[in-house]
């Protein structure tokens, strides 16, 4: 029971890793340099005519 | 019609005089001006009329300069830059205050021809387009947004600033990386957690201590590298300082919990990490409420870098300030800039000086005569020789002596680090004595070590990392709601200490334009037909005077006709034809000059004032008054600071009898009257070797040394660049009771930082003594850490709620 535990440890830091890498390259991509514009923008291409 | 009184494009109020309308498609609409019709006409023929529905504008009116830019491509081109297959620039657009406006602007932007693409950031106002530059200009795309009633202004990112991104960036990574692996950290703590109360396997604890080791090493030594930085610069500048505490605090929880997994106790890990990671989300705000001031100043400033028309043998060619040469001739149009010294070689005009010197009144200059960078050319076309290049005018010796001034000033110690200096010393002997009492009562060394060690962690507390960044960015981001800049948390801090307010006169006390008081007709002339008279010849004139008499027929719903044959005598007053009368407006010698009837011997001038004769066929028909008017909130302000035992000092490079006059005005006993930039810093600088920490209110250029010689320098919106720039504090609309507004906030946040630190250490208090009698388990350690930051939290944002009005 104790290995399956650590293999279920091991197997969360892996993907954490992979969340934390997207987030690095999010940062480094400027995803984050303005975060009051988008959560308006998805509003405004609904064909505004 | 309910909102018949204000614009329905900028929301502003409509004065009597003003209004004009328009109509599309059966509605018919009310504007303050033909640029907000046009605005209108653009953005619903744009088929965006969705705009004036979604738009939330909290305060009426538009940016003062909108509409009124011209761009020229020759000075646009500078700021391009090609990107991938098109062109690029990057512009800065005043004006935008809420997501529609981005909106509005990257959809009207992008419907121009040759667009491919727009991006406005609207955290910084910036727009990024990207175009086809052989068919389409960027003086088109500028034209564009001018139109829409904002104010685009090209923009290249200073040294300073891509620096400053590049550290929020670098923060950035540190609190996620330390954010993602505590996260894992607690999820081994919990089972700790359940172990200590349950019962756990010695393999299984040992093997969710390695684990907890494992992530929290890059969280102390990558996360925490800046404290560990800041914390060894400390030691050795023999301050200790925040830094040097959070240091202490990981480090010896860090150290502690590896010789308690090798040795079978219980750990704190979570500690070490939880210290880091609140600290840096701390620095993060506080970073963003800098970010976002920085933004704020930058939209104030306007184009520091003009350029200036050269005339040589062939015509006139513009060239940017920095390439004029000394013995340059320049021309300098009506309305512009003097952008460097010189000597006016040909023509004569009205300047207004007050930028530079304060003085409310225009100067006339004739040849010869100098002229001084930063005025402005108010009545005629003149063409000046340059004395000095760019690099040596008044404005950039200003500048140097903003430089000195900012360099003497002493930098400041914040509150969290004035305690952390008292404390780090108290905590250490803390700990010192407990392992000295743990081994008199004949402990084991190791253990004893192990207690004094506890006594550290515990004393050095999250929730004092978050006291300070979170009650200012709190109080910042209430205070830019309403309009306050604040530089920095350190300026709030300052700001609640202050024991003098220095107030300059033009433009702050003072509107720093004159308007009329009192019209006085001679017999057979009534006051409405003389101020129709008098606009209508004054109605293309650049001087402060005509716009008062404008100003006042509008306000009295007169609407100005234009004169005919319209001439300015620079020094003297206008000439023109109103409905066919010959009518004269001007000081009393100009009217003596052209040979007017029945003007009276002596005309009384009251204190502080000017007076303007008019002039019809030839007779005197009355006399005009003018006066420059206290702001409205002038008065109210004095009174608060009175009220808080401040003292309040009038200063001005203006006219003693006039700054007498004012102070007198506004019950402000201590004063001084011609004073030139360099005594207005030795003066505020005088004021400090005296014990005294000084609120310096200013806006002109003349100000600029003695803002940054004062412990807290304030400017106005609408005030010069350099003001703007060297201030700590800015009122972004011109309302001075908004100073008394950044007063109060500045005092309340300090309050709750000391709230904050009080309940820091309160739970330090009662943590303490149970790590000094060992009886410290790390579930305790835990909910004091939680309970006090949220206590923190809690009270900070007890601050947002506070608005202006």
């Amino acid at each position: 029971m104790d290995s399956s535990i650590i293999a279920l440890i091991v197997l969360s830091l892996f993907l954490g890793c992979g969340c934390w890498l997207i987030f690095i390259w999010a940062v480094k991509k400027g995803e984050f340099d303005d975060v009051e514009r988008p959560k308006h923008r998805m509003l405004d291409d609904d064909d505004s005519r | 019609m309910e909102n018949s009184a204000t614009c329905f494009h900028c929301n502003a109020e409509i004065l009597p005089g003003q209004l004009v309308t328009g109509s599309r498609g059966g509605e018919s609409l009310d504007f303050c001006c033909r640029g907000c019709l046009g605005a209108w006409l653009l953005i619903t023929g744009a088929g965006l009329g969705d705009f004036y529905r979604r738009r939330e504008w909290l305060e009426p009116g538009i940016c003062a300069d909108a509409y009124q830019g011209e761009y020229h491509d020759s000075f646009l081109s500078r700021y391009v830059y090609a990107k991938g297959e098109s062109s690029a620039i990057d512009i800065l657009i005043e004006g935008i205050r809420c997501a529609t406006c981005v909106w509005l602007n990257e959809k009207i932007i992008g419907q121009l021809p040759g667009v491919s693409a727009v991006r406005v950031n609207y955290a910084t106002n910036r727009a990024r387009v990207l175009f086809d530059p052989g068919t389409v200009s960027p003086s088109t795309i500028f034209t564009r947004i001018a139109e829409l009633g904002y104010v685009p202004r090209p923009y290249t990112s200073s040294a300073a600033e891509e620096r400053s991104h590049r550290e929020r960036k670098d923060l950035l990574v540190r609190f996620g990386t330390a954010f993602f692996l505590t996260m894992q950290l607690m999820a081994y703590s919990f089972a700790l957690y359940a172990g200590y109360f349950q019962g756990i396997g010695p393999d299984m604890k040992l093997t969710m201590q390695l684990f907890s080791l494992l992530v929290t090493t890059p969280v102390v030594f990558y996360a925490g590298a800046p404290f560990l930085r800041g914390g060894w610069r400390g030691i050795v500048n023999r301050a200790p300082n925040m830094d040097l505490l959070i240091a202490i605090g990981a480090l010896s929880s860090y150290g502690y919990s590896i010789y308690a997994t090798l040795t079978g106790g219980e750990v704190y890990f979570e500690t070490a990490a939880m210290i880091v990671t609140l600290i840096l989300a701390g620095r993060l705000l506080e970073n963003s409420a800098k970010q976002r001031a920085a933004a704020g100043v930058e939209r104030l400033l306007g184009l520091t870098a003009g350029e200036a028309k050269r005339v040589t043998g062939g015509g006139v060619e513009s060239v940017a300030v920095a390439d004029v040469r000394a013995g340059d001739l320049l021309l300098v149009g009506p309305g512009e800039r003097f952008l460097v010294d010189g000597r006016i070689a040909e023509g004569t005009t009205d300047v207004d000086e007050s930028p530079a010197t304060g003085e409310s009144l225009p100067v006339v200059k004739n040849d010869g005569d100098r002229v001084i960078a930063g005025s402005i050319n108010l009545t005629c076309a003149v063409r000046i020789v340059c004395e000095h290049p760019a690099s040596d005018s008044f404005v950039a010796r200003v500048a140097r002596l903003v430089e000195e001034a900012q360099s003497r000033r002493a930098p400041i110690q914040g509150v969290a680090d004035r305690a952390a200096a008292f404390f780090v010393p108290a905590v250490l002997f803390l700990s010192a004595a407990t392992f000295s009492w743990q081994y008199a009562l004949h402990v084991e060394t190791g253990s004893a070590l192990m207690t004094a060690l506890a006594v550290v962690v515990i004393a050095c507390p999250c929730a004092l990392g978050l006291a300070t960044p979170m009650a200012i960015l709190a109080g910042t981001g209430a205070a830019a709601v309403s309009g306050v800049i604040f530089k920095g948390g350190d300026i709030l801090e300052r700001l609640s200490r202050v024991t003098v307010a220095v107030f300059d006169k033009t433009g702050t006390v003072t509107r720093g334009e004159p308007a009329v008081v009192a019209i006085d007709p001679a017999p057979g002339f009534a006051v409405r037909e003389l101020a129709a008279m008098a606009a209508a010849v004054e109605c293309a004139a650049q001087h402060p005077l005509a716009r008062a008499v404008r100003d006042y027929a509008l306000m009295n719903g007169i609407v100005p006709a234009v004169g005919d044959d319209l001439r300015t005598v620079p020094g003297g007053g206008v000439l023109g034809l109103h409905e066919g009368k010959m009518v004269a407006v001007g000081n009393p010698r100009f009217l003596a000059r052209l040979g007017v009837e029945g003007l009276p011997a002596e005309i009384d001038v009251p204190a502080g004032g000017t007076v303007a004769c008019i002039a019809c066929s030839g007779r005197y028909a009355g006399a005009i008054v003018f006066r420059d008017r206290l702001r409205d909130d002038a008065p109210a302000v004095i009174a608060h600071f009175r009220e808080r035992h401040i003292r309040c000092i009038l200063l001005s490079g203006d006219s003693r009898e006039t700054v007498r006059f004012i102070a007198g005005s506004l019950g402000i006993g201590e004063w001084e009257g011609e004073m030139t930039p360099e005594e207005k810093t030795a003066f505020v600088e005088r004021l400090r070797t005296k014990g005294e920490t000084i609120l310096m209110v200013g806006d002109g250029i003349n100000d600029a040394p003695a803002l940054s010689a004062a412990d807290v320098g304030c400017a106005i919106a609408g005030g010069t660049d350099i003001a703007l720039e060297t201030s700590d504090l800015i009122l972004a609309r011109p309302d001075l009771a908004r100073l008394a507004f950044a007063h109060a906030t500045a005092r309340r946040t300090m309050a709750v930082i000391r709230q904050n630190l009080g309940w820091a250490f309160i739970y330090n208090i009662v943590g303490i003594p149970l790590a000094m009698t060992g009886r410290l388990t790390p579930v305790y350690a835990a909910a004091a850490m939680a309970l006090s930051s949220l206590c923190v939290a809690g009270n900070s944002l007890r601050l947002t709620g506070t608005k202006h009005g």
